[in-house]
């Protein structure tokens, strides 16, 4: 950090330090994600390739709600409605005239047109964003568990109105032919974006304010922090990574069905946030780390594995039931998650500890208050 | 260096004021607060005391508005500020702590300042640099980050006034900051208040029930009782006063009849 040299003169090598000591978090979660898909990738397995790049795109999603639930600690039930709203725009946006005309009925800039990849992907983020500062705006004055339920209901909105908008997504059919493209290394690179947004934000102004906001709202009012406001900042940055997700997801199955984002994703997201721990950015990556492998683990052996000659075969729906089960559990002995609300440690001295808001640790080693 | 960096953001003026004129407070017709009119000036330490339940926090929430008068006005510095929301007051330069502390648990100290820095308009950066400088003029820094959760109760009340401080506020207000603390934090809370009016350039409203506190320190004082006024004045015409003695041993006697 330049900024971090205002006091004392820095070599490059001292600055260079304090900018990797900054970024720890997202580094090292980053080169987590980049190991596993390099192993992947170098082992040549394809079921294993398809399921990281899931996994990735949950990390997406998952830093999505984060960004919402972790520093306002308000429980949002609803962020699944903007991956729909991601997911769907994507659709209309790169899918080609032709496979449109079979079930869409769009308007005739959409229906006639397929954009390109990229700028599409961009554009089907932010309207999702677009609608979360639109509905946010009431929904953000409330607190406690009526705002929880405000957000259910968004969801349910959403999900009714896609549902029966039939020219503009098929109805409750799977809309397929959305052009696939997304693979581990494209779903890694929009998962490293979402670790760096997210953790910058929680270090600017703003995720302080907000985090403020979720210890005492009383006091952060009293010290000047508006918290509707600091919300929803932080509901439509949230909203803008659900999106992706959505479109990350279509871009990888190539298809949509509206009943995919309902309860089931809900409950799937909202649980790995709460086992890796939903007040720091690194309990958001491990707890998809961590319910990935443990769904995909009990995944095989439902489809039965052979050791040391003998079959072991679990009964259907035990995915389920494991990861019900691994959520009480976690509940009970780690209340706050795995992770605690701690961030990626400092191996190298000064205070290890680093706490989701490590700004001023960091910043304060470097330069003592008054000289 | 520090001085300016305290000094950004709101102006302290030496003719600032903060008045309250006739305020009530009703709460289902009954009167919290009375006709209660109060004027203090910048650099002042300005003394409320009354037995329990006299209104004096209802008085704060009024002037730091987290309570709507049923009547009356507030002013700061000749604007009429009655009715703002709290966070507007705040920017606006009143800053207060509360009975419960209600510190930011789960954020380092050094952020618990930070968040009243940041919320008065400044950047992360020159707020973390007031919270430091802030922790370090309390002799603090020591603390600086550790978990505010993890502090005695003692050291909690420290922090809560220092993120009051940290706002560069106009005025000060503080309720009850010496409930709890031993004798000797009592009298490191004597020093620290005292020295409040001239390092930060405010006016200090005292909320207190230890009168050691409040007569070592303030320059006025204002009683009330039942939620009307019965004095004011300086410390020594406080204490001689018959109405101040009579509504304190009166009150003992008057809850237990109740």
């Amino acid at each position: 950090m330049s900024d971090a040299a205002m006091d004392r003169p820095d070599t490059a090598a001292v600055r260079m330090v304090a900018v990797v000591r900054f970024f720890w978090t997202p580094i090292v979660l980053a080169l987590f994600g980049l190991a596993a898909v390099v192993i992947v990738w170098a082992s040549g397995d394809g079921v294993l390739a398809r399921t990281i790049t899931d996994a990735l795109i949950r990390t997406v999603l998952v830093i999505g709600l984060y960004i919402f639930i972790g520093n306002s600690g308000v429980l949002a039930f609803g962020h699944i409605a903007f991956m729909l709203i991601g997911g769907y725009a994507a659709a209309w946006f790169t899918m080609s005239p032709f496979k449109k005309s079979f079930a869409l009925d769009l308007p005739p800039i959409l229906a006639n047109n397929e954009f390109p990849l990229f700028p599409s992907a961009v554009v089907a983020g932010l309207l999702p964003a677009l609608v979360a500062a639109i509905v946010g705006i009431p929904i953000m004055r409330l607190s406690g568990i009526a705002a929880s339920i405000a957000t259910f209901a968004v969801l349910a909105i959403f999900y009714t109105v896609y549902s029966n908008w039939d020219s503009w997504t098929f109805g409750a059919s799977t809309l397929v032919g959305i052009p696939i493209y997304v693979n581990m290394w494209i779903a890694l690179a929009w998962a490293v974006f979402a670790m760096f947004v997210a953790y910058i934000y929680q270090q600017t102004k703003f995720g302080l304010a907000l985090r403020a906001t979720r210890e005492d709202p009383i006091a952060a009012r009293a010290a000047g922090i508006n918290i509707p406001v600091q919300r929803l900042i932080a509901f439509v940055v949230s909203a803008f990574f659900m999106g992706i997700a959505g479109v990350l997801q279509a871009h990888f199955l190539g298809s949509l069905i509206v009943n995919g984002f309902w309860l089931g994703i809900t409950f799937l997201s909202l649980a790995m946030l709460i086992i890796g721990g939903q007040r720091s950015l690194t309990g958001a990556v491990v707890g998809v780390t961590m319910v990935s492998t443990i769904v995909e683990l009990l995944r095989q052996v439902e489809a039965g594995v052979e050791v040391a000659g003998v079959i072991f075969e679990l009964p259907g729906g035990f995915q389920e039931l494991g990861l019900a089960v691994l959520m009480i559990v976690i509940l009970i002995y780690r209340p706050a998650g795995i992770m605690g609300g701690l961030e990626v440690p400092w191996p190298f001295g000064g205070n290890r500890r680093v706490l989701a808001g490590g700004f001023t640790i960091v910043h304060a080693e470097r330069t003592p208050a008054s000289e | 260096m520090a001085q300016t960096a305290l000094q950004s953001g709101v102006a302290n003026t030496p003719d600032d004021t903060l008045e309250a004129f006739d305020i009530s407070v009703h709460f289902e017709g009954l009167a919290a607060i009375d006709n209660v009119t109060i004027a203090m000036k910048n650099k002042e330490v300005f003394g409320l005391i009354g037995p329990n339940g006299a209104g004096k926090t209802t008085l704060v929430n009024v002037l730091t508005g987290f309570q709507k008068p049923t009547q009356g006005r507030v002013v700061l510095g000749g604007k009429d500020i009655t009715g703002w929301a709290p966070h507007k007051l705040g920017r606006g330069g009143l800053a207060r702590t509360f009975q419960a502390v209600r510190l930011f648990r789960d954020l380092p100290v050094v952020e618990n300042l930070e968040v009243a820095a940041v919320g008065t308009g400044l950047g992360r950066r020159e707020a973390s640099k007031r919270a430091l400088d802030i922790l370090k003029w309390m002799n603090f820094e020591q603390k600086a980050f550790d978990q505010a959760d993890t502090l005695p109760y003692g050291e909690e009340r420290r922090v809560g006034i220092g993120r009051a401080l940290a706002m560069s506020p106009r005025f000060l207000l503080l309720d009850e900051p010496a409930a709890g603390l031993s004798d000797a934090e009592c009298d490191e809370l004597m020093g620290v208040i005292s020295r409040i009016p001239d390092r930060f350039e405010c006016g200090v409203l005292l909320i207190e029930h230890n009168m050691r506190v409040i007569m070592g320190v303030c320059h006025r004082i204002h009683v009330i009782d039942s939620g009307k006024t019965i004095a004011e004045g300086t410390p020594d015409e406080i204490q001689a006063n018959p109405e101040v003695i009579r509504a304190y041993l009166g009150s003992k006697s008057e809850e237990s009849r109740a």
